[in-house]
């Protein structure tokens, strides 16, 4: 089955991203494919480039990358949730007149429209919210 | 058939009762997160109307010191029965 994951919660505050992440290895290990992690609200923290958490906590950053490495999934921001929240791609941070960014591939902004076409194209939507 | 999931004790928050009114009759109802707590008497009781539909995550039970706490009626999965449980749904809705 094609399974989507909606992660509301932010990162090192709530549960829901461990939770999500735990979800998506079981899911994976079941032979189903994890085609699209939407990050929205206060999870949009999770798509942030400079997170750098203490060396024996867990990367929460690092293993949704590695989602996309190892399944091609695609991580998707709302971008109207990140741009209030500093979130922000090269891009939009030069439109921005912002120096530095804070997101990067294979993160990308989109529009909330990708979620609803998420929940019609995939077989499974899960929410983890906090 | 649809999968509810609830991350809230019923000790801390009354949402439980906005999701035991929404659920239909075959529905299941999986407990995570806090909401495990919903798991042990005399919470559990709280769920009774739903007898034989009730689940919690393992995983979450133990990372709170609360494997082999359940009450009986509650039958606990482990991250592969939540994904399980997704399958046989056709969809869930997360209760927070």
């Amino acid at each position: 089955m094609r399974y989507a994951l909606l992660v509301q919660g932010a990162p090192y505050s709530h549960q829901a991203a461990h939770s999500a992440l735990r979800f998506a290895d079981a899911l994976i290990a079941r032979g189903h494919r994890l085609e699209t992690v939407f990050f929205y609200h206060d999870g949009v923290y999770n798509a942030s480039r400079l997170a750098s958490p203490p060396q024996d906590e867990p990367h929460l950053v690092d293993a949704w990358r590695r989602l996309n490495e190892q399944q091609g999934t695609a991580l998707l921001v709302c971008v109207a949730a990140a741009l209030r929240r500093g979130l922000l791609d090269e891009r939009e941070a030069k439109r921005h007149g912002k120096q530095g960014y804070s997101l990067e591939a294979p993160f990308e902004l989109t529009g909330v429209g990708q979620l609803v076409d998420a929940g019609i194209t995939h077989d499974r939507l899960i929410t983890f919210s906090p | 058939m649809l999968l509810h999931l609830l991350n809230r004790s019923p000790a801390s928050s009354l949402v439980h009762r906005d999701t035991l009114r929404a659920m239909g009759e075959e529905d299941r109802l999986l407990l995570i997160e806090d909401g495990v707590y919903g798991a042990l008497m005399p919470l559990a009781d709280r769920f009774e109307a739903i007898h034989g539909r009730l689940f919690a995550l393992r995983e979450d039970l133990a990372s709170r010191g609360l494997d082999g706490r359940c009450d009986a009626r509650v039958t606990v999965v482990d991250m592969e029965g939540f994904v399980t449980l997704t399958e046989e749904s056709e969809r869930t809705v997360s209760w927070f």
